[in-house]
């Protein structure tokens, strides 16, 4: 998916009632105890410290005080919400508003662990392919109905339903056992998602998966009432009914969504907020006005979402700011090669392309606080990317070698196409200069609208041979594991391999991998060969990792910032500001 | 010539728009730096010896930029406003003049194309002539594309203006009474209204420039214009505004060069006003 | 006069008729499309097949149009593929008011500034007023709108960091919200409007019939009044036609700078998403307007000189 870190939007355990000293700290609310005590592991977002402490799991009692807080949430890169249907959201700031408001039967912390949501517990069958949840119980919607087993298999079934017509669904749950026939119209139900009884819901797989759980964390994962959305007509998400930690207060068309807390939130209520308002900034301005907005106080957080952090521009300025995050994100920005025609199909030229680049150049060029150079296709904190890959670095005299051994001939009209956004301009333009001063070759530039470029992009998959030479892309995870990274975009006509890179030896490892669950570090050896192999071929050009950035006012308690997205840990904690 | 001698403002105008397009043109003879050249330990320098007007957030001297900046928006700019008043004007005058049919066609095509959604126009144009026109004679190409864009949609608002003066222009008394005297619609409209409506024409095409100039830019962003490493003002302006708080100079420049740019194009076009 | 109405209602007809067929065919003709933009760059031939069956656009061009019309000329303007089962209606009627509203609000205040200013500068020529006037209306015309902007939204952040009161730099809803995208709308119109002015009253000064009237011994105000300006004023009226027009649609850069929901914010997020149906409404809603104003002004051309004849 086109860096919509929606999925890696990765939501976090609301059962721990941790404070993180780095976020101001405020006391955890006085609760009584659940039935059961739940151990949790907890470790602290990457700068910091690891920590492990047993956490209790409470219920939130009815505040003594409403609270008063208003915490405004700046979401870049859409003006509107099309919707706040989770089958059907797809933009970045869509699926973080629908994150608050629905929740799923498991979830993310911040390491990326799969914890336990709507979902108290799960067993896996022994050849891993069933899986069956157990609801958690008392779970009850916020308008106060239980949850059952019956909503979870409506919900995940609705995603799949080819007359709602979401795409998401098909994508993330296409390994449910019967998923494809019953999205392709094929069949009228899906075998795979039954509810056993009003607590239990089972799952059975078509091929064993080690990252099923990740896909299942999506929004398309999400529990919705069933009464809600059968009784709630066309737009019954204007009044949605979900077990997250808030409700729809109020949706400002083309301005803002209002949220308020959700009494029933399982784990906590936010009750020390009045809302939350979710405040929209599409457009190519948009990330410049919500920055400008910041800084004149009409909002509390900006930036981290989607595609569109803090302004490169901006950042210099903030920098030193106390309210300034940033960190490392599953996001990578390389060249495309087509390697079905003439200059790009031959090794020895993507190699030379490759070596001519000085990436600390580039890095300098878009700021060092901004960027990391990248020169493999995993990035830092994606399983498998602890293991070594020799990347092609800077070698102009080796780079002319290769180009002459290639015999490629100077005269060849080389063109790279991108589509125009943020500071896409500025790094072609500066590859287009290294390769003229390293290599001695003219390359041209092809700046398209982002939807042309998009459109030249699945002509070139579709027809390779009239298609695109090269092009600017970037890939953000869908879920933190490397069959993302590796096989689902290299593989031998993956739809993601617009440039129809092919490796025999490649697709063999990336296959076994694919279905290996008995022997994790196995499988991550595998796709760690491949990787080697598709870096040395140059499948892609790697070239740098954006951080994620944002800006937190410094009185708002109890969010953590990480490069997968500003995390909350116990929304009972948190703070905006007062009203 | 010897009008604008006695209007020492024209004149004044006429000598800066002259050393603007000297600068455009000569300007790289003489100031020797690669206007592509991006130096990365200097990124939005403020103006020093090495760098005259600073350089921008590439590292790129600025003034080397702006002479072939102002050389790209001088052209199109000349380019469009050409269509404007031959196309524009003379489609406005048929209409005014003749009435009818003529004018039935004339306005209800200006009113569709004021109308047309021109950004989804632009992209279309870029889509099937980009890789074929737009590839054309280093950059010649794209440039042609960008001036028939602008000029596709600039040229109903003159003719409209020609229109209106024009529907005016020939119910004066004078002209029943050439007519009267039996001369023919030609003379008529060279004689007498063509002559009426020059200073009309002057200032919208005047005015209209600064507006070319930056739609230029916006079309720049959908590929339709000139291309790296080729400049305009307007594209100038509009990547130098992303980082104006951290060095205010790079905008000032090439808006600078703008603004002269239209004041020198007014007063001339005022000069050139007949005086009697 | 009431047959030249008719005829130019008439005509409105055939307008629309065709812009919507031209619009049509160049959202078909154009790259992108809005299964791809709602599918973001990922690619999936099943997923895309369905959803493209979903919303009909697997169907050939002349059976689409035909939908579309069949449903416009029942009221019907469409469904917005983006927004999942939103009426366009929906989304365009309240964008409407308020890029109107904002948009009038602008155009009012250029007029009362522009054409003032504009005359005073044309009653003494190459004086000081002249001179100094001139050159203000050209430099805030020639100043890239989103400049002005940017500069305002800076001028804001730097206040309300030194404490002084500043204005919100962008949202909607409240009576400050107006101050900075009104003075940025207001800014480019008014030196345009001030420089046609001055222009247009130098051109009718010059006149004979003006100097007749001088010479008969007229007073100054009466000259300029009675007889110049309302010449002067036919290429403002054609100007203001089409202006007024655009005002409805909202201005697309300024509202999107501002956050304004106005019509034109929608438009530009319709345009990049490829959502046809609320681009083709918005390039209707325009092109009535033009044609309607148009007209009026056609009509106003008569008011202005009774012997211009509408035919």
């Amino acid at each position: 998916m086109f860096i919509n870190k929606s999925s890696l939007v990765l939501r976090v355990l609301p059962l721990a009632a941790i404070v993180l000293a780095a976020c101001g700290a405020q006391p955890p609310q006085a609760t009584q105890l659940p039935p059961q005590q739940v151990t949790v592991e907890v470790t602290a977002p990457p700068q910091q410290i690891e920590v492990t402490r047993v956490v209790e799991v409470e219920k939130p009692a009815a505040p003594a005080v409403p609270g008063n807080q208003v915490l405004r949430w700046a979401l870049e890169g859409i003006n509107e919400p099309s919707t706040l249907d989770p089958a059907k959201a797809g933009d970045a700031p869509v699926v973080f508003a629908t994150g608050l408001i629905f929740r799923g039967l498991i979830q993310l912390d911040a390491q990326l662990h799969v914890v336990p949501d709507g979902a108290e517990s799960w067993t896996v069958s022994s050849d891993t392919k069933v899986y069956t949840f157990k609801i958690r119980k008392d779970l009850k919607f916020s308008d106060g109905s239980p949850v059952t087993a019956e909503d979870a298999a409506f919900s995940i079934t609705r995603s799949l339903d080819p007359k709602i017509g979401g795409g998401n669904g098909g994508y993330y749950l296409s390994n449910i056992l019967g998923a494809e026939d019953f999205s392709a119209g094929k069949s009228d139900k899906l075998d795979g998602v039954k509810a056993l009884d009003a607590q239990t819901l089972e799952i059975t797989l078509k091929n064993p998966s080690a990252y099923f759980l990740y896909q299942l964390n999506f929004i398309t994962g999400y529990i919705l009432s069933k009464k809600n959305v059968t009784e709630g007509g066309e737009k019954w998400y204007e009044k949605p009914v979900g077990t997250g930690p808030f409700v729809l207060g109020e949706w400002q068309h083309n301005q803002k969504l209002v949220l308020t807390p959700n009494a029933n939130y399982w784990a906590g209520a936010p009750n020390q907020l009045k809302q939350v308002d979710l405040i929209f900034y599409g457009g190519d301005q948009g990330s410049t006005t919500a920055c400008n907005d910041y800084q004149t106080g009409a909002v509390d957080v900006v930036g981290s979402f989607g595609q569109n952090p803090i302004p490169s521009q901006f950042v210099p300025q903030v920098k030193d700011l106390p309210d300034y995050h940033s960190a490392p994100q599953f996001v990578v920005r390389y060249l495309g090669f087509n390697n079905k025609i003439a200059p790009f199909n031959d090794v020895k030229v993507r190699q030379a392309f490759a070596l001519a680049i000085d990436k600390s150049k580039l890095i300098k060029l878009l700021g060092e606080s901004s960027v990391r150079a990248q020169d493999r296709i995993l990035p830092g904190g994606i399983p498998a990317s602890e293991l070594k890959v020799d990347g092609l670095s800077f070698d102009a005299v080796k780079a002319k070698t290769l180009l002459a051994e290639a015999k490629f001939d100077p005269a060849t009209k080389v063109t790279i196409s991108y589509g125009t956004e943020g500071d896409n301009a500025k790094v072609l333009e500066f590859l287009q200069q290294e390769w003229k001063q390293n290599l001695g070759v003219e390359v041209t530039l092809e700046p398209l609208e982002l939807q042309t470029f998009s459109q030249k992009l699945t002509d070139t998959y579709n027809k390779p041979e009239e298609g695109l030479q090269a092009y600017y892309s970037v890939w953000g995870a869908d879920y933190p594991d490397p069959q993302n990274w590796i096989s689902q975009q290299l593989r031998t006509d993956v739809g993601n391999n617009n440039g129809h890179y092919s490796n025999a030896e490649f697709d063999k490892l990336v296959d076994a991998a694919d279905v290996e669950v008995k022997d994790p570090a196995a499988r991550l050896k595998a796709y760690n060969q491949a990787e080697q192999i598709a870096v040395t071929e140059v499948g892609w050009l790697p070239l740098f990792s954006p951080n994620a950035n944002a800006l937190v006012k410094s009185y708002v308690t109890g969010l953590v910032f990480t490069g997968q997205g500003i995390i909350v840990p116990d929304w009972t904690a948190v703070r905006g500001v007062a009203q | 010539m010897r009008r604008l001698k006695k209007n020492p403002v024209a004149f004044a105008a006429l000598i800066v728009l002259a050393a603007m397009c000297v600068f455009a043109v000569l300007g790289p003879w003489l100031h020797r730096v690669d206007p592509a050249l991006q130096d990365v330990d200097n990124l939005r320098a403020f103006p020093s010896a090495l760098h005259p007007l600073g350089t921008d957030d590439r590292g790129r001297d600025t003034l080397a930029r702006l002479m072939i900046g102002l050389r790209v928006s001088l052209l199109v700019a000349v380019a469009v406003e050409a269509f404007n008043v031959v196309v524009g004007a003379g489609l406005g005058l048929a209409a005014g003049y003749f009435g009818g049919a003529v004018d039935f066609v004339v306005s209800r095509l200006a009113d569709m194309l004021f109308a047309f959604p021109g950004i989804l126009l632009a992209i279309l144009i870029s889509a099937v002539f980009g890789s074929s026109i737009g590839t054309l004679g280093d950059g010649a190409g794209r440039l042609l594309l960008v001036s028939g864009s602008l000029a596709l949609v600039g040229w109903p608002l003159m003719a409209r203006y020609v229109r209106g003066q024009t529907l005016a222009l020939r119910e004066r008394p004078w002209i029943d009474g050439s007519r009267a005297l039996g001369a023919s619609d030609v003379a008529i409209l060279l004689r007498h209204i063509l002559p009426n409506l020059g200073n009309l024409v002057i200032v919208s095409a005047t005015l209209d420039v600064a507006g070319v100039v930056v739609s230029e830019a916006t079309l720049g962003l959908l590929g339709l214009s000139a291309q790296p490493p080729q400049t305009s003002l307007g594209k100038m302006i509009v990547e130098a505004f992303g980082y104006i708080t951290l060095n205010w100079t790079q905008v000032f420049w090439p808006s600078l060069a703008l603004s002269v740019l239209v004041l020198a194009v007014s007063f001339l076009g005022d000069g050139l006003r007949e005086k009697v | 006069m009431a047959r030249f109405v008719a005829r130019r209602l008439f005509s409105l007809i055939f307008v629309l008729f065709s812009i919507t067929f031209l619009t049509f065919l160049v959202g078909y003709l154009a790259p992108g499309d809005p299964i791809q933009a709602m599918m973001g760059s990922r690619r999936d031939p099943k997923i895309y097949a369905r959803l493209q069956h979903e919303y009909g656009l697997d169907r050939p061009f002349t059976e689409q149009y035909a939908a579309y019309i069949s449903g416009v000329l029942q009221g019907d303007l469409g469904k917005s593929y983006r927004f999942a089962g939103r009426p366009v209606w929906d989304l365009i009627k309240t964008g409407a008011p308020v890029s109107a509203e904002l948009g009038l609000t602008a155009l009012g205040i250029s007029l009362l500034v522009g054409v003032p200013v504009g005359m005073l500068a044309a009653i003494r020529a190459d004086g000081l007023f002249d001179r100094l006037s001139t050159v203000g209306m050209l430099l805030i015309y020639s100043v890239p709108g989103f400049v002005i902007a940017g500069v305002l939204q800076i001028m804001q952040v730097i206040a309300y960091q030194n404490k002084l009161p500043s204005l919100p730099t962008s949202g909607w809803g409240r009576p400050e919200h107006w101050v900075l995208p009104v003075l940025v709308l207001a800014a480019a119109t008014t030196g345009y409007l001030a420089t046609l002015t001055r222009s247009s009253m130098l051109e009718v000064l010059g006149q004979d019939y003006v100097r007749t009237a001088r010479a008969k011994g007229a007073s100054q105000a009466r000259v300029m009044f009675h007889h110049a300006l309302r010449n002067a004023l036919i290429p403002i009226v054609t100007v203001l036609g089409p202006s007024v027009a655009f005002v409805v649609v909202g201005s697309f850069a300024v509202e999107n700078v501002f956050r304004v929901p106005g019509i034109g914010f929608v438009a530009v997020q319709a345009i990049g998403t490829r959502d046809y149906p609320v681009i083709q409404s918005v390039t209707l809603i325009l092109a009535a307007a033009v044609v309607v104003m148009n007209l009026i002004t056609d009509m106003a051309y008569t008011v202005l000189d009774p012997r211009i004849r509408t035919r």
